[in-house]
């Protein structure tokens, strides 16, 4: 029994070393032949077993619309018109539908929630908290954002379910290879112009972790659709009448323009900045699946863009417009020794906004706004009102308001001490900040990780103090 | 008075700065000269234990420089070494002794490890592997470096073609010939290229050569060596040459290899098929190229290219997949013609 036991100990052993021996025999990667041969059984059997009746697997049809779509001559201009249209029925779409959700929950819901609450007899303080500052920025967050989310969404979601969207990344591919980044890239950036919460959830389809931080990080240099109106209102009120009457329309449109190309631009900077840096040591693997076009499923795409992508994000805002809301109203009642909290803070910030080109009021809104793009323009009025003292505008300390006449607005910004200059780095800063605390919370979401959302957070928002200060000081070195 | 009093607070925030322990500046520069200690005996000892495998017999020369350190200094490392029981120097050679054969075996199992490590799981520059290696084969002690192969499924050998050692038995003798040596027109395989030292190393791999490539020597003079390797024409330097070991392929001929093509060079309207991903393909991209149906024996064929030239996409498997220029040129594959001959 024994010389048994010591036989097979000595026979296993035996074997072993010659299984070791064998193995070491083996040119390359053991794991990588058996991977291969798997993949290769499976490949032979699918293909004994599997019969493809009819159809041929890429239809004439499709094939021709390929042809074109990615062909020299007509690849690129064909992008550039379709995104033209969707952006111009994006933006000339949501007036209409954006007034209308104002008018109904600011110029009507609003009083008429005041109104009830003074005669429920509700205390000043909480009705300014509850209904001037959580409300309103409540009201002001879903007016602005909800239609054009509801146009752009379903427009690039029909696009994608059409297939065309890949072919955009297939035409791309070169430019984003350049500076390391992925060619799927363009369509989480294009999505990002929409909204950058979505943008980020859309780098989804980036398989490749390297490339997919890359757009994660650098999707907050679209401009995205909050910021759109801050960069309108500047260009027309402060630089278009630098130029001819006539060209001012044209001049504050190249200057927008010029801003979205400056956040392209800097996409692919940074992008090869930190393909090159911090994330030289990621995993990186290319590949893009072509799929076959298909008629789009309308109510299909309708129904999951809406609900997916609009819904989503602006749930995400809303959670985050609502204490906002709150902070912004409290910082403009609370008082200590007779000045508000928000004088304070604008007088604590007012020399580092002076060196970047801005002012305090300014720094102060993009901190207390941080849920939303959209409601800096209002907050920043209804501060700047507050410091000017001016009376005859907007509805006391606390309460956001937008101003529809220009005139008005640049005087009332003026008596706040705007420059041009002022107008400039704004709209810089407004390009390079950082992200909206619902994108924040997105970023956190997708890559699970703290040090890549404070990398993303952070990144933009030292871009832009480092380029605000260059811009003020250049400007005030030549005059 | 004044003077005085600075030179006191001066004197109570330095001294706690310069004393404290091991955040203090004096237990920093006794941390840092016990680590440069420890990384040159264990480089030592890895020479030692390289040259042993290879029957080379190692000097207090070739230890010198493999640290690339003077000599003076080096023979009061042996020195300390023979002391403290890890090298003996009986009947006048420099030898291992057990323990220091063990340290050896692991400092060299830790580096070629971690080198598979950052190939297979990282996307870390192939130029860095050896750098950063030669770094964490100091720092991982037994138990991580056992807990990293069973994660890595105990690879054989390390990118470089290197056999990785077991902890405990020895050191397999580096495999084949050099470079240099083969006969011209023989077909051979490279089994390793050597990593050391490093600027001969990151001139090799920045000709694309890698362990389990088909190579054929062409031409060979006094001053270069002109080799044929997986579809291209390389020329180098003998002592560059010198630093790549082959072995000897019988069942093929050099035609074979001249003839190799891959998906890169694949014309509109060729039908070809996959013979298989290049050695030079690894880890995560060698199984997404796996994944999407680039495995032996499966047809290809070109479907569009875009416009500016870069990517292109291919018909794999029903599908269509773009790959990009440097992707395609690791896909090995047969065009139609050549399987009709």
């Amino acid at each position: 029994m024994n010389a048994i036991a010591n036989f097979q100990a000595a026979s296993v052993e035996d074997l072993l070393s010659a299984a070791q021996r064998l193995r070491q025999g083996i040119p390359g990667d053991l794991h990588e032949h058996v991977v291969e041969a798997i993949y290769g059984d499976a490949a032979r059997i699918a293909d004994r077993a599997v019969t493809r009746p009819g159809a041929p697997a890429r239809p004439a049809v499709d094939r021709t619309i390929d042809r074109i779509v990615t062909s020299r001559v007509w690849g690129f201009p064909i992008m550039l018109v379709l995104f033209t249209v969707v952006f111009w029925v994006t933006i000339s779409g949501a007036n209409v539908p954006s007034q209308m959700i104002s008018s109904v929950l600011v110029d009507r819901l609003y009083p008429w929630l005041r109104e009830t609450a003074a005669s429920v007899g509700l205390p000043w303080w909480l009705r300014g908290v509850l209904i001037d500052g959580m409300y309103l920025a409540t009201a002001w967050v879903v007016s602005v954002m909800l239609p054009p989310m509801a146009i752009f969404f379903p427009l690039f979601t029909l696009l994608e379910d059409l297939g065309y969207l890949p072919r955009v990344a297939f035409n791309l591919d070169n430019l984003f290879k350049k500076a390391g980044a992925h060619g799927k890239q363009s369509m989480s950036m294009m999505m990002g112009f929409g909204c950058n919460a979505a943008g980020v959830v859309a780098t989804r389809i980036i398989d490749s972790p390297r490339e997919r931080l890359l757009a994660i990080i650098t999707n907050n240099f679209a401009l995205c659709n909050g910021r759109w109106p801050t960069q309108v209102l500047m260009a027309t009120v402060f630089i278009g009448c630098l130029a001819p009457s006539h060209l001012g329309g044209l001049t504050a449109a190249v200057a927008v323009t010029a801003v979205a190309a400056l956040g392209v631009g800097m996409t692919f900077l940074v992008s090869w900045g930190l393909s090159r840096s911090v994330l030289r040591g990621e995993v990186s693997t290319f590949s893009l699946e072509l799929p076959p076009y298909r008629p789009p499923r309308l109510w299909q795409t309708l129904y999951s863009s809406l609900i997916d992508r609009t819904i989503f994000v602006l749930w995400r805002a809303v959670v985050f417009a609502l204490p906002a809301g709150a902070v912004i109203w409290l910082f403009a009642n609370v008082r200590i020794g007779g000045v508000s909290l928000a004088n304070y803070a604008i007088d604590w910030l007012n020399p580092v906004g002076v060196l970047l080109g801005l002012n305090g009021v300014i720094l102060l809104a993009y901190i207390i706004a941080i849920p939303a793009n959209e409601i800096v323009i209002p907050t920043v009025l209804m501060l700047t009102v507050m410091v000017t003292g001016m009376t005859g505008l907007g509805h006391g300390a606390g309460v956001m308001f937008d101003l529809r006449d220009e005139a008005t607005l640049k005087t009332l910004l003026q008596a706040g001490g705007w420059t041009t200059l002022t107008a400039v780095n704004l709209m810089l800063f407004s390009l390079l900040h950082n992200p909206c605390s619902t994108t924040i919370y997105t970023i956190y979401k997708e890559t699970g990780s703290r040090r890549w959302t404070v990398v993303a957070s952070l990144l933009p928002l030292a871009l832009g103090v480092v380029v605000c200060a260059a811009v003020a000081a250049v400007w005030r070195w030549l005059g | 008075m004044s003077g005085w009093l600075f030179l006191a607070g001066l004197a109570v925030v330095a001294f706690p700065a310069l004393v404290w322990p091991r955040r203090g500046l004096l237990a920093r520069w006794r941390a840092s000269l016990a680590w440069s200690a420890r990384v040159h005996r264990e480089d030592a000892l890895k020479h030692i234990l390289k040259c042993e495998a290879n029957q080379e017999v190692p000097t207090l020369i070739s230890v010198a420089g493999a640290l690339q350190k003077g000599q003076r200094q080096v023979a009061a490392l042996l020195a300390d070494m023979e002391a403290h029981g890890l090298v003996s120097f009986s009947d006048g050679r420099l030898r291992l002794r057990e323990p220091g054969h063990e340290l050896a075996l692991h400092v060299i199992r830790a580096h070629r490890l971690w080198e598979s490590y950052l190939a297979d799981q990282t996307g870390v520059a192939e130029a860095e592997w050896h750098r950063q290696a030669d770094r964490q084969e100091h720092l991982l002690s037994p138990q991580q470096i056992s807990a990293l192969a069973a994660a890595l499924g105990n690879p054989t050998r390390d990118p470089h073609g290197d056999a990785i050692p077991d902890a405990t038995g020895e050191l397999p003798a580096e495999p084949g010939q050099p470079l240099g040596a083969t006969e011209i027109n023989t077909p051979v395989m490279i089994t390793h290229i050597e990593d050391e030292p490093e600027a001969i190393y990151a001139q090799l791999t920045a000709q694309g050569l890698r362990a389990g490539m088909k190579v054929c020597v062409l031409e060979k003079s006094p001053e270069r060596i002109r080799f044929w390797a997986d579809g291209r024409e390389h020329v180098l330097a003998p002592i560059f040459a010198n630093n790549i070991a082959v072995s000897a392929l019988r069942e093929f001929r050099p035609a074979d290899l001249f003839e190799e093509e891959y998906l890169a060079g694949l014309q509109r309207g060729q039908v070809a098929k996959v013979i298989g991903l290049s050695p030079a393909c690894r880890g995560a991209e060698r199984r997404r190229l796996l994944d999407l149906g680039f495995v032996p024996g499966t047809s290809v064929e070109v479907d569009l290219v875009s416009p500016t030239g870069d990517p292109t996409a291919y018909r794999v498997r029903g599908t269509v997949v773009a790959l990009r220029r440097e992707q395609a040129g690791l896909v090995r594959i047969a065009t139609e013609r050549r399987i009709a001959a």
